[in-house]
């Protein structure tokens, strides 16, 4: 069972040029797991059966990137071949995805703001880290910064908004936590989230092929390092 | 053959791109590549060149050759560069040996020069390019600018990289396509075309802060987005109501409000023009964007 937020019904969805080579489409203007699942079961949809003209497709939290070359299909007629995949499809069903099971040492040097953290949730540290590894997250988005990714949604009662400071730089493996999500960061970052805790995984190798190994939509469970 | 390039005297942010790394956005990768991409391929005609260029800035750079000979392309800005201390035209092709000196110094105008060989730059290549990202730190040398003291290896014998003419350089106001949070800016949205910006002197390659001395977004409220998709000519404003035109080097992703984006054709000249320079934007749809 994987936890979500504001989970409603998508809204229609929007085509919107990004510059004169790319478009978005949009399944939502705020994130929810609804809008999260169908941009991820959509780009999924379009990296098996691809669409003449289409160079990149990336998946965001609530939209799909997709970059075009202009050279071989105008945008009118993408925007109509796209319309008619958002018509036929259930964007609403994942499609099968890896697993990952990551270890994260809590607190300490290692995650500086894990007392606070648990301290405004009202939770004892052994309670926080419990109710932070009870469920099952999904990788709801990548590409932040290289091998970043973001992992949602614990339940209400751990929603915290981010830092009202944010680090110049965190070191790579931080584990973050904010808006009812945890991040995982594969190189040092500027972030406003909590850190929390670190992991040895590292989410990003510019040698490997490709150089990361998680993708949006796949599952994601966390563990205390031993 | 081959070739070596001492680097004797270097400008802030120097660094080996080629056409860019494409394909890497879902990684956490913007493709990088040249700020100014026609002037690349002008340089790479020039020279005859594979893929890959040295991008200078403002400011130049020297070096000697220890090993030669070799063909060197330039183009890009208005530079002003001498061969053993004599004055050559910029834009133009160079043949060099063993014990020349070459000096790029600033001229008239532009931020970015680019400067090509028949040899391939001698840099392993991170996935697919040698292009060098500022913000990831990979590719070109140790994903870094180039110092004094580099040495720059040319290895003869690859294919040159084929590109086409650039169509010539338009003028006028810079081109833009609303963009995603256009509507978001009832009031500065009328503003943002009828007022010139000026370019700040904070400029990089991930991004060229605009200074907006008439204000039209100073009074814009900070919205909280959900973070979406960015690309290189996204113009987003901060919540101080700061532009800031993202470049080649851009974050992949952005929570802030994007009122338009400069049209690809447009983005070489933007990214010349320097620091105090005004500038003004003019929307144009889709179709007449090329």
């Amino acid at each position: 069972m994987i936890f979500t937020t504001n989970d409603t019904a998508p809204m229609q969805p929007t085509i919107m040029p990004l510059g004169d080579g790319a478009l978005l489409v949009r399944f939502g203007a705020t994130l929810s797991g609804a809008a999260n699942r169908a941009a991820i079961a959509f780009a999924r949809s379009l990296a098996e059966l691809p669409l003449a003209g289409i160079v990149e497709t990336v998946p965001n939290l609530v939209s799909v990137l997709l970059r075009y070359d202009p050279r071989m299909v105008q945008l009118e007629q993408l925007s109509g071949e796209l319309r008619l995949r958002l018509y036929a499809g259930d964007n609403a069903t994942l499609p099968p995805a890896s697993h990952h099971t990551i270890a994260v040492t809590f607190g300490g040097e290692a995650g500086p703001d894990f007392d606070a953290v648990a301290a405004l949730l009202q939770l004892t540290p052994a309670a926080f880290t419990g109710a932070h590894n009870a469920s099952a997250l999904r990788v709801l988005a990548t590409g932040f910064a290289p091998g970043f990714v973001y992992c949602g949604f614990h339940p209400p009662e751990l929603h915290l908004p981010r830092r009202a400071e944010v680090r110049a730089a965190v070191p790579a493996g931080s584990v973050l936590f904010a808006a009812g999500q945890t991040a995982i960061a594969a190189t040092a970052i500027p972030t406003g989230w909590h850190v929390i805790g670190s992991t040895t995984f590292r989410n990003f190798d510019p040698r490997a092929t490709p150089p990361t190994q998680m993708r949006a939509g796949d599952t994601i469970r966390f563990v205390p390092a031993s | 053959m081959s070739a070596s390039l001492l680097i004797r005297r270097v400008g802030p942010l120097t660094t080996i791109q080629d056409a860019g790394r494409f394909g890497m956005l879902a990684h956490g990768i913007s493709a990088s590549g040249p700020m100014d991409q026609a002037a690349y391929n002008l340089a790479g005609r020039l020279a005859v060149a594979p893929p890959g260029a040295i991008e200078i800035t403002t400011a130049g750079l020297d070096f000697d050759v220890e090993t030669g000979p070799c063909v060197m392309g330039f183009a890009g800005g208005a530079f002003t560069v001498r061969h053993n201390g004599k004055p050559v035209a910029w834009p133009g092709t160079l043949a060099l040996d063993a014990d020349d000196t070459i000096s790029v110094s600033p001229g008239a105008n532009g931020n970015y020069g680019y400067l090509r060989f028949d040899g391939r730059i001698d840099v392993p290549a991170v996935m697919g390019s040698i292009a060098t990202n500022s913000r990831a730190r990979l590719g070109g040398l140790e994903g870094r600018a180039l110092v004094a003291s580099d040495r720059i290896g040319l290895i003869d014998g690859y294919a040159p990289e084929l590109a086409s003419a650039s169509a010539p350089v338009a003028e006028g106001p810079i081109r833009v396509i609303w963009g995603l949070h256009a509507d978001l800016f009832p009031t500065a949205r009328d503003r943002f075309v009828s007022t010139p910006f000026r370019i700040s002197s904070r400029l990089d390659r991930m991004g060229v802060r605009l200074e907006d001395p008439a204000g039209v977004f100073t009074d814009s409220a900070i919205l909280s987005l959900v973070s979406d998709a960015v690309l290189p000519g996204d113009i987003q404003i901060l919540g101080d109501g700061t532009p800031i035109v993202l470049m080649r080097d851009h974050q992949p992703i952005g929570g802030y409000p994007r009122i338009a984006t400069i049209v690809g054709a447009d983005l070489d000249r933007f990214a010349q023009l320097r620091p105090g320079t005004a500038v003004r934007f003019r929307t144009v749809t889709l179709e007449h964007a090329r």
